[in-house]
């Protein structure tokens, strides 16, 4: 099947939690995503009765999921329902949170992530993130790619190798091959993302977790980014959480959707409502409150 | 309906005048504020100047003091003596402040109250005038426990323990200003915490904390008071040959020729004034090279 680029300078970017009161038509798989999975994925995390506290603050409860191995995961909902508190329980950066505490089961190949003798820093070698903001740092493209690889201490035969592949990987290295020593702070928005990526997948993850990738970037970085994520997605798992809607339906094969819902006490608890194949979410949603946020009506 | 709008008057401007007026007479109060500081500073450079460059020759800083001829003496031993002592000073009080802040910025947990504490403290500390300094210098390493003596390594101590209070605020305000993201990036990659304040945190932060540094230096450097209690003395004609060795400085020096009767003495004094703020600005050029070579590898 042949992909017909949208044009991406029509497509609305930003029809998000606050979108427009009528049904949001989306164009499902426009990425190229048009293999959905049958059946229970390949689990590579997986998520049982999970529940995040700050302090006494219950900012999720009851999360069970499976993140299936090569696929594009979204996380989908409005502000505050919690899902980049779960994106950030996969790779335990929750532990940089004062306050935080973790229950329930978080399992990365079965093997229990929050347990005695895990070594974070393995966590995180093995399941990288992207951020919000482009963060790169002060420092030459060069040496941001390479930054992972060093301070892991991973074996290389050729760093210059590593950085080329992982800039490569990243759709980035026609645009800095040049200019490799110069500052990341030279680079554009989008080509900042780009680097964000390289400098993550430089370390051989085998999941990438991004936390709205996009949101600060214009419609043609975002394209850029997303044409990105589906090829990435052959290689690793993804998980992003997203405000953007129609980007979860370009790119996903699943979609979770997530809500907070207030106890007696008015303390808003976010929920996992439903978690299925993107179309089914998008085209068939189980739940009302689904429905109601996609067609735009909650949220 | 045209009309009506068309006669009103313009939106535009409606009603602001008291806030024109208002604002046009602060804006002149901050600008009389700071013509005043001008002024003093102007005035006060022009009197210094003016009387010290007869005497800032080649002789203030190749010959030593003399009470006899202070028509060609110089204050030679005085100008090391501030350059030894200075040099204890940052030995002690920059590895010292630097570490203490990293400590409080990157790994203490702020809700322990013990580190609250510390860091009240620390904020009274730099209010502490610097005579007290120069007393608990002179009962601990002086005399009493240490017993060196009056020495260069007493008074860089002396000056290192007055500024530190400085250069850990200082350095906590410059990591302080690194991005959340910068930190969340590099442990996102597998970075310890250890490499991610080694690696990024403090590199970024150096332009901050050389400024914050140096401008505390120049204070120490300035410093005369617990530099007289801490036994520098006020007539040296030899230069110092190391950390035990006797000395003075350019304040010291310059308090001890400002009372003199005769006028060769002042004519000097206002010579050491000018070569001591020569020193001042060269510490200050230097901080702000730093400050720019560093920022220009962003």
């Amino acid at each position: 099947m042949t992909n017909v680029e949208p044009d991406l300078a029509t497509v609305p970017e930003t029809v998000g939690a606050a979108g427009a009161p009528h049904q949001i038509h989306v164009e499902l798989g426009d990425r190229g995503n048009h293999r959905v999975p049958a059946g229970e994925p390949d689990g590579v995390i997986e998520l049982a009765n999970l529940e995040v506290f700050y302090d006494k603050f219950l900012a999720v409860s009851g999360v069970d999921m499976l993140f299936g191995s090569k696929e594009i995961t979204a996380l989908i909902g409005p502000s505050g329902c919690g899902k980049s508190t779960v994106l950030r329980c996969l790779n335990r950066m929750n532990d940089l949170v004062p306050g935080a505490h973790v229950f329930g089961d978080v399992r990365f190949h079965g093997v229990d992530m929050y347990g005695p003798g895990v070594d974070v820093i393995e966590v995180r070698r093995r399941i990288g993130m992207v951020f919000q903001k482009p963060n790169p740092f002060p420092k030459s493209i060069y040496d941001n790619v390479a930054y992972g690889p060093r301070v892991t201490g991973m074996k290389t035969d050729n760093m210059d190798d590593v950085v080329e592949q992982a800039l490569h990987g990243a759709a980035l290295w026609d645009e800095v091959k040049d200019k490799l020593k110069q500052s990341a702070f030279g680079l554009s928005g989008g080509q900042q993302q780009r680097l964000c990526i390289a400098r993550t997948i430089a370390t051989s993850p085998e999941v990438i977790l991004m936390d709205e990738p996009c949101s600060a970037l214009d419609p043609i970085a975002t394209a850029k980014i997303e044409d990105l994520m589906v090829d990435l997605a052959k290689t690793y798992t993804i998980i992003i959480v997203t405000h953007n809607m129609q980007q979860a339906a370009r790119v996903s094969h699943r979609t979770a959707f997530f809500t907070a819902a207030a106890d007696e006490h008015g303390q808003r608890t976010g929920r996992l409502v439903e978690f299925d194949n993107t179309g089914k979410i998008f085209g068939n949603p189980a739940d009302q409150r689904t429905e109601a946020y996609i067609t735009g009506r909650f949220g | 309906m045209t009309t009506a709008t068309l006669t009103r008057a313009n939106p535009l401007t409606g009603g602001r005048r008291r806030d024109g007026i208002a604002s046009a007479v602060f804006a002149g109060l901050l600008w009389l504020c700071l013509a005043l500081i001008c002024v003093f500073l102007f005035f006060m450079l022009a009197v210094i100047v003016q009387k010290g460059v007869a005497r800032l020759d080649l002789n203030l800083i190749t010959k030593q003091p003399s009470k006899i001829r202070p028509e060609t003496a110089g204050v030679q031993s005085a100008l090391l003596g501030t350059l030894w002592v200075g040099g204890i000073t940052a030995l002690i009080a920059m590895p010292l402040g630097i570490a203490a802040a990293v400590y409080l910025e990157e790994y203490a947990n702020p809700a322990k109250w013990w580190n609250r504490a510390i860091e009240l403290n620390i904020q009274n500390l730099a209010a502490v005038p610097a005579v007290i300094y120069g007393i608990l210098t002179l009962g601990f390493i002086v005399r009493g426990p240490v017993s060196i003596g009056a020495v260069v390594m007493a008074g860089g101590v002396a000056l290192a323990l007055l500024i530190l209070p400085v250069i850990i605020i200082t350095t906590r305000e410059a990591l302080r200003s690194v991005p959340r993201e910068i930190r969340d990036g590099s442990l996102a990659l597998g970075a310890t915490q250890w490499q991610t304040t080694w690696r990024q945190v403090l590199p970024a932060a150096v332009p901050g904390i050389a400024t914050g540094s140096i401008l505390a230096m120049s204070r120490a450097i300035g410093e005369a008071a617990p530099l007289i209690l801490v036994g520098a003395t006020t007539f040296v004609t030899f230069n110092p040959d190391g950390v035990l060795s006797k000395y003075t400085t350019l304040p010291v020096q310059i308090y001890n020729l400002v009372p003199q009767d005769r006028q060769a003495f002042r004519d000097l004094a206002y010579a050491a004034i000018l070569l001591l703020i020569v020193v001042l600005l060269a510490m200050n050029a230097v901080a702000i090279w730093l400050r720019n070579r560093y920022q220009r590898r962003w």
